[in-house]
């Protein structure tokens, strides 16, 4: 191949609303100066900002993500209720003597019921869960937003699914950068996010909040084995001995802190973050990206 | 108006946003006081996996009961019954497993623990075996009601489960409000948060995120065909755009917040907004007389 790898970094937090999307929309700009190609990805799939914050429009699509739902043939059906018994998400429900009832806000598409059935009655179904967009930005920032259906369960596969066709496309591109912007939490679509990327930034606030969040991202996190460190966000207000405690005690270390700036909201909330050209560094400490991996 | 709430003996109301951060726990903290002043409440914090209302609540110190139960089964592998067929791995429909040198091999933070693998192994090589992966915790708080919390263990996946454990749980508390206040997004926490309850309160920011998930929540919501109220937080930001979401949500605003720097200050000193002096405590107590007419 002879071609260098492609660095896989990912932006997650814990706690929602500590500026995710907002570090993740500079950093891609940053990188873009340094002379990276970047796909910034948004894997915030329940409630994608990324293109908000970027003044795009979300029209152009490159792909689907799929799962199979199961669909019941009632001639085959005798009403045994084994599927009912099967079923781990309790997503079917049935009336004493009455066909079975598939509720689709519960069901996660495993697939139990139909190996299940011994009448072969439940038939899989594809049903499109989501679809992925792109917006070329500029010459070397890209956008892929991964958008699942509202109310769909289980949006941990969509992620997966985004970051698939997200690598073969930034093959095809020669993007050596990819991003991505995960939702907040520590729960499947955020364990889906970070598998496999090669290191994370936690952006966090420093409030009792943000601390007890990063505390759980970060053990996360250090279960999936992948090098971690904290962006401190909005650092001047609150206080920030909340951070160190947790930065202390899992022994990451906090790559920059961000001041709560006025421009900065304004930017965010008028889609111009591009024009900001943030310096995040401090204490001298090293990005990740600025040393060869 | 009003009869949902005074009619029926038991009221859940759920707090939602899609958005993270725009104010969720502070007002089901702020709520749950207000109401149990008068009524008898129980806080349910569905944010399981950024649990913070004990935060909020200043209740941190010690819980009266940890509890850590099993909200999902991973399956374990007899290697010495598996032939290495590879059903499991064909069916496994979230690709958490992998044929390596021919035996299948899991990956934990992917397998979902359907069960699939195992019902379709035909030696019977696949046991399911359930996993210690959520903790609840239990406080009697100082405001006379009780909090009920679930959290998630990092790495570990069913989320909506203990959900549906601590809506539960609470269910069985003498109350006349449940409280819950839900995770951000839209997906199975949210889901389970919203299931059976009478009334949710949405809660946005005017900024464009926030009103683009407050839509994408509201579509949960309504395939609910749950009734709802809306709250404009820090709307002084973006005054504009906060008439505009004022418009859109017609006659279900049940009120605003204002931004306040302070707010920061008196969180990082674990005082609760309405053990404070700030504007926003009034503006809360306003929307719980509001809300009250509503329900």
């Amino acid at each position: 191949m002879g071609k260098e790898k492609i660095q896989k970094i990912a932006i997650t937090g814990g706690k929602g609303g500590t500026g995710k999307s907002t570090f993740s929309v500079l950093l891609a700009n940053k990188l873009v100066k340094l002379g990276h190609k970047v796909a910034l990805v948004d894997v915030d799939v329940e409630c994608p900002n990324d293109y908000l914050l970027l003044n795009q429009k979300l029209k152009k699509k490159i792909g689907f993500t799929y799962a199979k739902f199961p669909k019941i043939d009632k001639r085959k059906c005798r009403k045994c209720g084994l599927c009912v018994k099967s079923c781990k998400s309790n997503a079917i429900f049935q009336a004493p003597g009455q066909y079975p009832i598939f509720l689709p806000e519960l069901c996660s598409g495993c697939g139990v019921c139909w190996l299940t059935c011994p009448y072969g009655a439940i038939k899989p179904r594809e049903v499109k869960t989501g679809e992925i967009f792109i917006n070329q930005v500029n010459n070397n920032l890209w956008l892929i937003t991964g958008l699942a259906k509202a109310g769909l369960e289980e949006t941990g596969p969509v992620v997966a699914q985004v970051k698939k066709i997200v690598l073969n496309f930034a093959e095809k591109m020669n993007i050596d950068m990819i991003l991505f912007d995960t939702a907040a939490g520590t729960h499947c679509p955020v364990i889906q996010a970070l598998i496999n990327v090669d290191f994370a930034y936690a952006v966090t606030e420093p409030t009792p909040m943000g601390a007890y969040d990063l505390g759980l991202l970060l053990e996360l996190s250090q279960k999936l084995k992948i090098r971690t460190k904290v962006i401190l966000n909005k650092a001047n207000l609150g206080n920030k001995k909340f951070i160190e405690k947790i930065v202390n005690k899992y022994k990451v270390k906090i790559a920059s802190a961000i001041p709560y700036d006025k421009n900065l909201a304004k930017a965010y909330s008028n889609g111009q973050l591009l024009d900001l050209d943030y310096d995040f560094r401090i204490n001298g400490e090293k990005f990740f990206y600025e040393k060869k991996v | 108006m009003g009869k949902n709430f005074f009619m029926k003996k038991k009221f859940k109301i759920a707090i939602a946003s899609g958005k993270g951060g725009v104010g969720k726990s502070m007002l089901s903290s702020s709520l749950a006081i207000l109401f149990s002043k008068k009524y008898k409440v129980v806080a349910v914090d569905a944010d399981v996996d950024a649990p913070n209302l004990a935060i909020w609540l200043n209740e941190i110190s010690r819980w009266d009961k940890i509890e850590k139960f099993s909200v999902s089964s991973k399956p374990v592998f007899d290697y010495k019954k598996c032939n290495g067929c590879g059903k499991c791995v064909d069916v496994c429909q979230f690709n958490a497993l992998k044929m390596v040198s021919g035996k299948p091999h899991l990956d934990s933070f992917t397998c979902e623990g359907c069960g699939a693998c195992e019902n379709v192994c035909p030696r019977n090589a696949i046991k399911l075996k359930p996993v210690n992966g959520a903790k609840i915790k239990i406080k009697d708080t100082k405001y006379g009601f009780s909090l009920i919390s679930g959290e998630l263990i990092p790495g570990e996946t069913g989320s909506g489960k203990i959900i549906s454990k601590i809506k539960g749980i609470a269910e069985g508390y003498d109350y006349e409000i449940m409280i819950i206040d839900s995770s951000p997004g839209t997906g199975c926490p949210v889901i389970a948060s919203l299931q059976g309850v009478d009334f949710v309160i949405l809660i946005t920011e005017p900024t464009p995120s926030a009103f683009s998930d407050l839509k994408r929540v509201l579509k949960v919501v309504n395939y609910f065909k749950l009734p709802w109220g809306l709250i404009i937080n820090k709307k002084d930001i973006n005054n504009a755009l906060g008439n505009r979401i004022n418009k859109w949500a017609k006659g279900n605003v049940l009120g605003s917040i204002s931004y306040d720097q302070n707010i920061f200050k008196a969180i990082a000193d674990f005082q609760p907004i309405l053990e404070t002096d700030l504007i926003a405590k009034q503006e809360i107590k306003t929307i719980f007389n509001n809300l009250l007419l509503k329900i």
